[in-house]
């Protein structure tokens, strides 16, 4: 029994539109991209609305007009739009780089650097014979990887010295491959979720 | 032209076509194979089974539309052995979508009704908050100076569940699942780097590779891998869904994947020399 | 001092530099500058979110006003129109997206195409199996050994038959992928930082835009 709900069938009208570019361009594909992009838009625009209201004028409602400095800054933003007055946005937007660098290199040292480096430097040998090996490939995985990308000393990669940046590609690669074939299982694990649709919900066979 | 040079250049409609087929027939016939879960998933499941009742977790919904398939019946497993586990659940979503995916996902729990929970007193949803790393960093940070109302706009001084929950350290794990690459690494920034949270990591398995060194490191302490860590938490949780349904298609779709690459591989080989895929 | 430019790189110096100050100090008033500064932050990226739509506003309506494209025109039109439907609904109602209607039609029409329009890139992975991963050369040896085993172990039918190509694929996960992620992790952590730094010195300006 075929579902008689309108909304299924709108949904199955677009993931089917939406799945045919896999096969050819046509104008039932760039019906649904448009449909896409406008929506995509619309709900952005909506929760772009919501987030001044809730983090934003429930402040200033409170009494908080402090935040209306960031309203300034928000409107502030739109006049990149303007030909004479679109420095303007430099000011939001220097905020906002500020504010984003701040935040992340402040915890990157920490996370990408520092506790990389010391769990790279833990005691390679270890209780059993394949924790060792595991141990000695990861750490040569890093070392030679690292090297790989030392681009200001040239003469690492040349030579007899030339093996060392030489394995870390061939490291990288094997890593690479690994990645790809996660990357495969994740396509085939995000599409699925459109067939058991089609076939549970829309022609519910399944 | 050899049969190994017509086989080097199928038609893109066909290895399609074949592709589509290889999911609508697992789909209606179920094998029910036999599953492995992964060390990252059950690092996951043992993280949140080691919570005792009452702990408070930060959960981020941080996915939408596109990633909902592969992290949509994790997150719904998760949130069952949460639920069950007794934990308080706050929750927030760092993706414009998130909001959207939330109630989708309560539809597949089901709190009330399948375990006594009370909105406002044993989980909460705070709604999209703009920003990624900024939202974090202010929730973790001091959450009552950014967020004052929840989802529906409700205050949140009038739920129980955040009386005591005004930043970091109130919580005792950190939990994501995300589509994104820079939230999955923001998290750790922001919750391990910052605070010394527990953090717990779910992702597409497209991006575990890269996440993987934090794992690795302790400053993740469990990854739900994509459909895979969602087919094993749903495995250890007792609870199947859509996930463990994916597995049988993976197993046709992949099967084919792996015969195309043969096929290519071999008649690459067998037409090499003569000019034949370059 | 050029107002245009130099007060820019001055706040993003200064915000920059509470931010870090907050991180390594824990000074009282450092921290409630900077919450205020998180804060603030967030409602500006909520007014940021509208600018791809301010944006598609102009390029459509143009496209509109002018009937270019043969009848592309119309699409833009079509575009516009549902760009404008969710904006009614959602803040219209006053309920934004927790609102029935609004969940209704992000069901019906957002959330297939979202979930199709990313995920048919599978039939472009398996195309692309096909057609490029071949092992040419030792390189790409190294890259579809792994690629296949992965494959194999990530294959439920293939795994519960042989688990030795499940537990294979945990260990390309354990030594393999941790120890050259790591290196380009530490990688991309010294170059963050390094790009972070340059910044907020206000040697790197590319973010002001050319004008």
């Amino acid at each position: 029994m075929v579902s008689v709900d309108p909304q299924i069938w709108i949904a199955a009208f677009f993931t089917i539109a939406a799945t045919s570019y896999a096969f050819r361009d046509n104008v039932v594909f760039k019906f649904a991209e448009n449909t896409f992009i406008g929506v995509a838009a619309g709900h952005t625009i909506v929760m772009g609305v919501k987030n001044i209201r809730d983090y934003g004028w429930t402040h200033i409602m409170q009494g908080e007009m402090i935040y209306s400095v960031a309203f300034l800054l928000g409107i502030l933003l739109y006049a990149r739009f303007h030909r004479d007055y679109y420095w303007l946005y430099r000011y939001p937007i220097a905020f906002l780089v500020g504010n984003g660098i701040g935040i992340s290199i402040r915890a990157a040292i920490h996370s990408d650097f520092i506790v990389q480096v010391a769990a790279t430097a833990s005691p390679l040998i270890k209780s059993d014979a394949l924790g060792t090996v595991n141990a000695l490939i990861t750490f040569v995985g890093v070392v030679t990887s690292i090297s790989h990308f030392i681009f200001t000393q040239e003469k690492i990669h040349e030579g007899a010295i030339g093996i060392v940046p030489k394995i870390g590609r061939w490291m990288m690669l094997l890593a690479f491959g690994a990645s790809f074939g996660n990357t495969v299982m994740s396509r085939f694990g995000m599409y699925q979720g459109r067939i058991i649709f089609l076939l549970r919900e829309w022609l519910q066979i399944i | 032209m050899s049969i190994w040079e017509k086989m080097t250049s199928l038609p893109r409609e066909i290895v399609m076509g074949l592709v589509l087929i290889a999911m609508i027939i697992p789909a209606m016939n179920p094998l029910g194979l036999p599953l492995f879960t992964g060390d990252m998933s059950r690092a996951w499941y043992n993280t949140v089974d080691a919570l005792p009742a009452g702990s408070v977790v930060l959960f981020d919904v941080g996915y939408g539309s596109g990633g909902y398939p592969s992290l949509g019946p994790g997150n719904i497993a998760a949130f069952h052995q949460m639920f069950e586990k007794d934990l308080k659940i706050v929750m927030m979503a760092t993706a414009l979508e998130g909001s959207m995916m939330y109630p989708l996902v309560m539809e597949g729990v089901k709190p009330e009704q399948n375990y006594g929970a009370v909105y406002g007193e044993d989980y909460v949803f705070l709604g999209y908050i703009a920003g990624g790393q900024t939202a974090m960093a202010g929730v973790l940070g001091d959450l009552k100076a950014l967020v004052s109302v929840d989802y529906e706009g409700t205050s949140v001084d009038s739920l129980s569940i955040m009386d005591n929950v005004n930043g970091a350290d109130d919580f005792d794990l950190v939990a994501y699942m995300t589509t994104a690459g820079g939230t999955a690494e923001g998290w750790v920034y922001q919750a391990y780097s910052q605070y010394n949270a527990d953090v717990l990591g779910g992702c597409l398995s497209m991006m575990t590779t890269s996440i993987k060194p934090y794992y690795d490191s302790g400053q993740i302490l469990g990854i739900m891998d994509g459909i895979k860590g969602a087919a094993d938490l749903e495995f250890l949780t007792g609870h199947p869904g859509d996930a463990i349904v994916s597995s049988d298609i993976l197993s046709f779709t992949q099967a084919l994947v792996l015969i195309f690459i043969l096929i290519g591989n071999v008649s690459f080989w067998m037409t090499r020399g003569k000019g034949e895929a370059s | 001092m050029d107002y245009r430019r130099d007060i820019p790189l001055a706040i993003t110096f200064l915000i920059g530099i509470i931010a870090v100050l907050d991180y390594y100090t824990g000074v009282q008033v450092i921290t409630d500058t900077f919450t205020l500064i998180k804060n603030w932050g967030v409602v500006i990226q909520g007014f940021a979110l509208g600018l791809g739509a301010v944006n598609l506003l102009r390029v459509h309506g143009k496209r509109i006003s002018q009937r270019s494209g043969g009848t592309d025109w119309m699409f833009s039109g079509w575009l516009l129109l549902m760009m404008a439907m969710f904006i009614v609904v959602g803040l219209g109602t006053g309920q934004y997206d927790a609102g029935p209607t609004y969940s209704w039609i992000y069901n019906a029409i957002y959330l297939p195409l979202g979930a199709t329009m990313y995920s048919s890139l599978a039939f472009y992975m398996a195309y692309g199996s096909y057609k490029v991963l071949r092992a040419r050369n030792f390189d790409a040896a190294l890259l579809f050994i792994t690629a296949v085993l992965v494959i194999m172990g990530n294959t439920p039918a293939l795994a519960a038959t042989f688990p030795g190509l499940f537990y294979t694929r945990e260990w390309i996960f354990g030594p393999i992928v941790s120890g050259a992620y790591r290196g380009i992790r530490i990688g991309i952590g010294m170059g963050a930082v390094v790009l972070g730094i340059r910044t907020l010195l206000g040697m790197e300006t590319g973010y002001l835009g050319r004008r």
